[in-house]
């Protein structure tokens, strides 16, 4: 350590850097939990982070082994996995360590660590004497329109508001002279502060450390918006530094209260030694066997899907689909998995094909009359343009019951008397006909279907907040051609190409974000469909085209679409524009989208313990669409639960592979790119998406309660901004329990359909993904069209992957989808053998 | 009709039984069950209310079973049904079977799924209890139903820290209303000298009708059952509790914290009505409190900046208002004011997730920046005085803890010098000692023969205060716990010539629980658990069935109505005279927290974060 130990702005980066990323939940955006950890290798990184911080970031070796005795992790991969990685002369002492020796799982993190000695040495609990109040003036002053009453002098800052409010009323947040003087002297500091609290300099980052992990999800909320203020409306002037020095005085005022002068500071006498709670976490024989046993757990999956792939890679030819009756761009999304398989086995005509949901429309979106904008893209991306509403049809309803006036005193009660004495009508109603109303978030909402979209720039350059609205003939040209060459669909255009964007619609749900479209920063991506249906629809811009080796014949429409994952509905966009005859085949098409989404309803109703999928598909279909506009079904859709694959490369390749909702399909043909220049650019936004996706769902499935949410039935919306539990509880970040419970915590495994060298090539050229990567974050597998073997990466080089398990197969693999079992408990042993496993059917 | 009254309590009652056999996967049986008794109930309450309309709404009374009878106060039970109770009754059903329906699918899955059901079913029935009440013996066993169910139900999610620090709060505020509400009866049994019948009540204060002439009685019958009208509803100063019940799943918050429980004080106030009209000063007094809590609580509604918290405020207000309305004795209004808004708090509790997509949405298109405050004149001072106030909750979650636990635990450390050792066989002995002397009372010397009850009593408090501040061994502070109300045996044994019969039963309750409770205590120490009581640990997920038995145990050794220790506890009291203020003090502080000592080490053995890294666990703040 250098002669001065606390550096308050090191200490602070390094803070932030450790804090949740989660933004507001209006904001939801799925990344990795464990973001801080991502510079290391995988396991190093969880198990540092499980020793730092206390996080389960595997399951507990007694899981693992009535996982493997219930059949889940089967004997030969288990061997293989101990030989891999230990040879295969200590395969006898590592099998017995991992199935019987006893280890000991104390609950001993680094964290906490120092604080604690204040309970110890004066039998005072800071926690509960500091927090309440705290939380309680954080939640005011970031609220964004609960309360009725809103939190004065919000720009000056969360200090700066507190000493305005100190100096000017007659009551006070403290207690003791001496913190309403610190609070109001001129070198007020972290560090002035701390020398009080803890006295010694060389425990300062600790006890900060203690004190912001101890409610990790304020202190995390504070420093994103300060990071990034657009992530409320209501603009505050937030910094993560007040919340520091307002939590030490509140410390200093209630030790002076309690133990009135008579305390010393935390450090003097103290026992133990200032460590570094950062510094390198030396691994034991425990998380060597975990580890064996994670990826036991994993290749046990992995390997059944890559059988799969193998032998389809085999027996599979390629053949160029004749008369294509239409085709149909989705988003990447594992929930679009099905729906594609569904259409395609109902018009096995029509092509479906994938690519990230905001089709290449890096856009910010104002709907009309809106004051604010959403993004619609990734959110590593930044939007380029503005896309804006200009006519809508639907009018806004509003929702009585949420009105804040029912909650004064007189309209209360006036609110009582009429509204009140009606409300018992209405929950009955509610009860027994579910139905769309003005607060459940509805998907197509978002956008009017059937309102008018400013797409095209004509020249005037109009510019808001710097930036265009709407795009020149040239930025289309570029848009449409860089994603219809991604797909691979440059030639043999079929009459009608539909661009179906996803959303979700679901009731009390304040964590609707996490259900829509990832890829458009947790909203629905109507309007990026219709944009780009736009732009490919345009005619200036296919003459562009023909330049660039992309002809799109004359008679070719592109149609934009939404598909509700939740209720299972689609709408489609402009359909006014279709030639007479695209209208005949699209009325047709129309059907098929129907048809398929009513087996869609029922592959996805088996998990749903409320329908009986034995029933008439119309009717389940229908209960799926109650289950989304229903308050009390904490499970409207069941969102990414089980991903665990991401397949770029051609849907032929794959079809006939039954992969129960798990993967992420891109399309991409790598005929037509040799050298791999398009693959980089496909390959770009995924590992972010898709594995910002698979992580944070692998981390609140391995811990809960302290990386996940935990269970949603108790949350309390605090600000507008987060969820909590009870009246004094910290925000709660990571997805609630309704949303993790069928999934099977294994990491990504992306497969590409190219060779091993190109794939290198390409990953190593840039760093962030070839991390991804290389560090075991995400598993990776060529798929190589050469000689149709797969190629495992791993240490940095391509090897090959011979499957060890057979093949299944099954020549209906809907009546397998009907006779899948349902779980019993939540629990990982019940809810991993809801999961099918990995099918080769006729098709 | 009796048959009809009882059904109302058999078929929860019955469906609480069936309840428990079911295992928690059988989410349908279970929710069938719950569901059925809700409707078989709301299907009496019509053909009751049928027979009260043409009964020309005379209320109907039923003298029920005598379960213990001396001199001149009997422990029966009886039932009352008119107007009032009709409609609570009929709220409370209608919202027990919307809620039963709704949680079918939201409880869904949870570990709990059975416990929640088996809950809601328990409260109903204890809600039912004490709206049919005939007399306050019945109200009371009602009454006492509440105060553990909601235990349970704040405490639902008993793996993590708030919520159980937050069940031990309000239980710890409900016992001391259950306490008045025990005073209230015992004072009433010799002001009156009979146990009052709801039904004639009407009047009661008229000359013939009561023993003793102090004006004292006049304000402290009424004033007692107000505190605990005031405690169970949340009325100024108490009212912090309320938003701090919000802990288990939105469903139960919604019906019980944001409706049916909160509004139970109004209810009391109505039924003991003819206690308190007579006393000019009470409508001040209880429109006074009405009016503090609308003040108070309506300015904290102002500054929630969570959903649920507002909604418990706001709520508040509109109980105040009805607190008001009842000292106009408005009492029909008031009832019409509850049902509207336990039907509107309800509704927004259960849609309360969905404020967030809504307001946001909202503020998209309409967001307006609130106007700047101001900070110069004393009116703007004044107000930024109120917001702080408002922010802080006027102190009054510290409140309880500062002015009434504070000052026991200090009491209680004072004496904590003597060591466990040394506690125990000196009061051991004199227990032996005072055992023999109730038995052969000729023995006792005149001299001290006055203050024996009051000495014991005394004893047996510095007990309690033990086992109230001990913090090192649950089996300590349960042994503590023990002698203390084997003491308190001996304090009413001496007290008066009786039958000894009666403190058998006082007893008789108290030893079984004692020893199943060391029992279990003792096993869970053999299978090497640290039983410290400064922690929680969690114990529950270990050992489920230790758990319940103690629970049971706990019960029983606190007076609630599954032993016959509830009926001793209430015939004992009516031994002790009206004029033994002292003995009374001592007693009153004793029960308080008896049961506070038992919820205390259940909690801290039971619930809260478990030590071991296997199961998975919150933070502490969360």
């Amino acid at each position: 350590m250098s002669d001065k130990n606390f550096i308050e702005q090191d200490v602070l980066k390094k803070l932030r850097h450790y804090l949740p990323a989660q933004a507001t939940l209006k904001d939801f955006v799925h990344h990795n939990s464990l973001h801080s950890f991502q510079n290391k290798e995988f396991f190093d990184g969880i198990f540092s982070a499980s020793k730092i911080f206390g996080f389960h970031v595997t399951f507990n070796v007694y899981n693992y082994r009535k996982l493997h005795k219930q059949g889940r992790i089967k004997k030969n991969i288990l061997d293989r996995t101990i030989i891999n990685s230990k040879g295969a002369h200590n395969l006898d002492s590592y099998l017995d360590k991992m199935l019987h020796k006893e280890y000991d799982h104390k609950y001993n993190p680094r964290v906490g660590q120092l604080r604690k000695h204040w309970k110890s040495r004066y039998k005072i609990d800071l926690d509960n004497l500091v927090q309440p109040i705290l939380f309680r003036i954080l939640a005011s002053f970031l609220d964004q329109g609960i309360a009725l009453w809103h939190f004065p002098f919000e720009e000056k800052g969360l200090l700066g508001a507190i000493k305005i409010l100190e100096e000017n009323s007659f009551s006070s947040f403290f207690n003791s002279k001496r913190t309403k003087e610190l609070l109001h002297s001129e070198d007020l500091s972290i560090e002035k502060l701390l020398e009080i609290l803890v006295g010694d300099s060389k425990y300062f980052e600790n006890y900060l450390f203690d004190q912001q992990y101890g409610h990790k999800g304020w202190s995390g909320l504070m420093s994103v918006i300060e990071e990034n203020p657009d992530t409320i409306f209501y603009k505050k002037n937030v910094q993560f530094k007040d919340l520091i020095i307002l939590e030490l005085l509140l410390e200093i005022d209630s030790l002076d209260k309690v133990l009135g002068k008579s305390w010393d500071p935390l450090a003097k006498g103290l026992s133990i030694k200032p460590v570094d709670y950062l510094s390198e976490v030396k691994h034991g024989e425990l998380q060597e066997i975990l580890q064996l046993w994670q990826e036991a757990f994993e290749w046990d999956y992995y390997d059944d899907v890559l059988a799969g792939v193998g032998f389809l890679a085999k027996t599979r030819k390629k053949e160029s689909p004749k008369n294509v009756s239409f085709q149909a761009m989705f988003c990447v999304d594992d929930r679009e998995c099905s729906y594609r398989r569904h259409l395609e086995s109902i018009d096995n005509k029509c092509v479906t094909l994938g690519a990230p949901g905001f089709y290449g429309a890096a856009i910010y979106f104002k709907p009309f009359g809106g004051k604010f904008y959403d993004k619609n893209c990734p959110v590593a991306v930044t939007p380029t343009h503005i896309i804006k509403e200009v006519e809508i049809q639907q009018v806004r309803k509003h929702e009585i019951y949420h009105h804040n006036k029912t909650h004064s005193l007189l309209q209360g009660a006036l609110s009582s008397f009429s509204i009140g004495l009606l409300a018992g009508l209405k929950m009955t109603i509610d009860l027994a006909r579910p139905k769309m109303q003005a607060d459940i978030s509805n998907a197509f909402a978002h956008m009017d279907v059937n309102g008018k979209l400013l797409i095209e720039n004509k020249g005037n350059n109009e510019i808001e907040n710097g930036l265009p609205v709407g795009y020149q003939v040239h930025e289309m040209v570029d848009v449409v051609e860089s994603l219809l060459v991604g797909i691979g669909l440059t030639d043999d255009f079929a009459d009608i190409v539909y661009v179906v964007a996803h959303g979700s619609s679901s009731a009390n749900n304040p964590h609707h974000g996490a259900h829509d479209c990832g890829a458009c920063s947790g909203r629905p991506g109507a309007v990026n469909a219709r944009v780009f249906s736009y732009m490919a629809n345009h005619s200036t811009v296919r003459e562009r085209l023909i330049e660039r080796g992309v002809i799109i014949p004359e008679k070719t429409q592109f149609i934009g679409a939404m598909h509700d994952t939740a209720s299972d509905d689609i709408a489609f966009y402009d359909e006014d524009i279709l030639y007479k005859e695209n209208l005949k085949a699209h009325k047709i098409n129309v059907q098929n989208f129907e048809s398929a989404l009513d087996i869609n309803a029922k592959e996805r109703a088996r998990r749903f313990a409320s329908i009986n999928i034995k029933k008439d598909l119309k009717k389940i279909r229908n209960e799926i669409k109650k289950r989304s506009v229903s308050y009390f079904e904490p499970r409207p859709e069941l969102g990414h639960g089980t991903n665990a694959l991401c397949h770029i490369g051609s849907r032929e390749k794959i079809k006939g592979l039954f992969l129960d909702r798990r993967a992420f399909l891109q399309s991409y043909n790598w005929e037509k790119d040799p050298e791999g220049e398009v693959l980089a650019q496909v390959l770009g936004p995924l590992p972010g998406v898709c594995g910002g996706i698979n992580l944070e769902y692998y981390f609140s499935r391995m811990d809960m309660e302290k990386m996940g949410a935990g269970t949603k039935l108790p949350h309390n919306v605090t600000g507008l901004i987060g969820v909590t539990n009870s009246s004094d509880g910290d925000i709660r970040t990571g997805l609630p329990l309704q949303m993790i419970e069928n999934h099977d915590p294994v990491r990504l495994l992306m497969m590409i359909e190219h060779k091993p060298e190109v794939i290198l090539k390409i990953i190593k050229a840039s760093k962030s993904i070839y991390d991804w990567f290389d560090k075991g974050w995400i598993h990776l597998i060529s798929i190589s069209p050469e000689d149709n073997n797969l190629y495992l990466f791993e240490k940095g080089e391509f090897k090959l992957y011979v499957p060890e398990n057979e093949v299944l197969k099954s020549d209906d693999i809907n009546v397998i989808i009907e006779e899948g079992v349902e779980m019993k408990t939540n629990h990982i042993l019940d809810a991993t053998l809801e999961n099918i496993p990995t099918i080769v059917y006729p098709n | 009709m009796s048959y009809l009254l009882y059904a109302l309590l058999l078929s929860p009652l019955f469906a609480l039984v069936v309840g428990f056999g079911l295992s928690n996967e059988n989410e349908k049986g279970i929710f069938y069950v719950s569901f059925l008794s809700a409707i078989v109930n709301y299907g009496v309450l019509l053909i009751v209310s049928f027979l009260w309309f043409k009964g020309g709404f005379e209320p109907i009374f039923i003298q029920g079973p005598v379960l213990f009878h001396t001199g001149h106060a009997d422990f029966a039970i009886s039932f009352l049904i008119d107007g009032y109770s009709l409609s609570y009754l009929f709220t409370a059903t209608f919202l027990t079977a919307i809620i039963i329906v709704f949680s079918k699918n939201y409880i869904h899955r949870e570990k709990g799924y059975k416990r929640f059901f088996n809950n809601i079913k328990f409260f109903y029935l204890g809600l039912v209890l004490v709206l049919m009440s005939g007399n306050l013996e019945t109200l009371f066993l009602g009454w006492e139903i509440l105060g553990v169910t909601s235990f349970f139900l704040i405490g639902f999610y008993r793996d993590r820290y708030l919520p159980v620090k937050n069940a031990l709060k309000v239980v710890s505020l409900y016992r001391v209303a259950d306490i008045s509400i025990l005073l209230g009866i015992w004072l009433s049994h010799h002001y009156f000298g009979y146990s009052i019948n709801f039904n004639d009540i009407e009047g009661i204060y008229s000359e013939h009708h009561h023993l003793l002439s102090d004006d004292i009685y006049f304000y402290l019958i009424p004033g007692l059952f107000l505190l605990a009208a005031m405690v169970k509803s949340a009325q100024f100063p108490f009212s912090s509790w309320l938003p701090r019940a919000m802990e288990g799943p939105t469903t139960s918050s919604s019906i019980f914290y944001g409706s049916l429980s909160a509004h139970i004080g109004v209810f009391l106030l109505i039924r003991i009505a003819p206690l308190w009209e007579g006393n000019y000063w009470f409508h001040f007094i209880i429109g006074g409190v009405g009016l503090m809590t609308v003040i108070v609580s309506s300015s904290i509604a102002k500054v929630q900046s969570s959903i649920k918290t507002q909604i418990a405020y706001s709520s508040l207000a509109q109980i105040g208002l009805m607190f008001i309305e009842v000292s106009f004795g408005l009492y029909g209004l008031a009832i019409l004011h509850f049902v509207g808004n336990a039907m509107l708090r309800t509704h927004q509790l259960l849609i309360s997730p969905s404020i967030l997509s809504y307001k946001i949405h909202d503020q998209f298109f309409n967001f307006k920046k609130p106007q700047k405050q101001g900070y110069k004149t004393f009116y703007e001072k004044l107000k930024l005085t109120v917001y702080v106030l408002s922010i802080k909750e006027f102190n009054l979650d510290t409140f309880m803890y500062n002015y009434l636990w504070n000052p026991l635990k200090k009491m209680g450390k004072l004496i904590d010098r003597l060591s466990f050792r040394t506690t125990m066989t000196t009061f051991g002995t004199v227990f032996l000692i005072g055992l023999y002397g109730v038995y052969f009372k000729d023995l006792v010397p005149d001299l001290i023969k006055h203050y024996v009850s009051e000495m014991f009593a005394l004893f047996s408090l510095i007990l309690i205060l033990k086992a109230f501040v001990n913090r090192e061994s649950a089996i300590i502070a349960w042994s503590y716990l023990i002698i203390s109300q084997l003491l308190l045996s001996l304090c009413f044994g001496y007290n008066e010539v009786f039958d000894f019969s009666q403190v058998h039963i006082f007893l008789s309750g108290i030893l079984v629980s004692g020893i199943v409770g060391l029992l279990i205590l003792n096993n869970l120490k053999n299978k090497g658990q640290t039983l410290d009581l400064n922690d929680f640990h969690g114990l529950v997920h270990d050992y489920p069935k230790h758990a319940f038995i103690f629970v049971i145990a706990c019960l029983g050794i606190s007076g609630f109505p599954i032993t016959p220790t509830f009926i001793g506890e209430d015939l004992m009291l009516g031994h002790v005279h009206e004029n033994q203020f002292i003995l009374l003090a001592f007693l009153t502080v004793n029960l308080i927290l008896d049961g506070l000592v038992v919820y205390r080490i259940y909690a801290r053995l039971f619930l809260g974060l478990h030590k071991s890294d296997l199961h998975d666990f919150a933070y502490r703040s969360s």
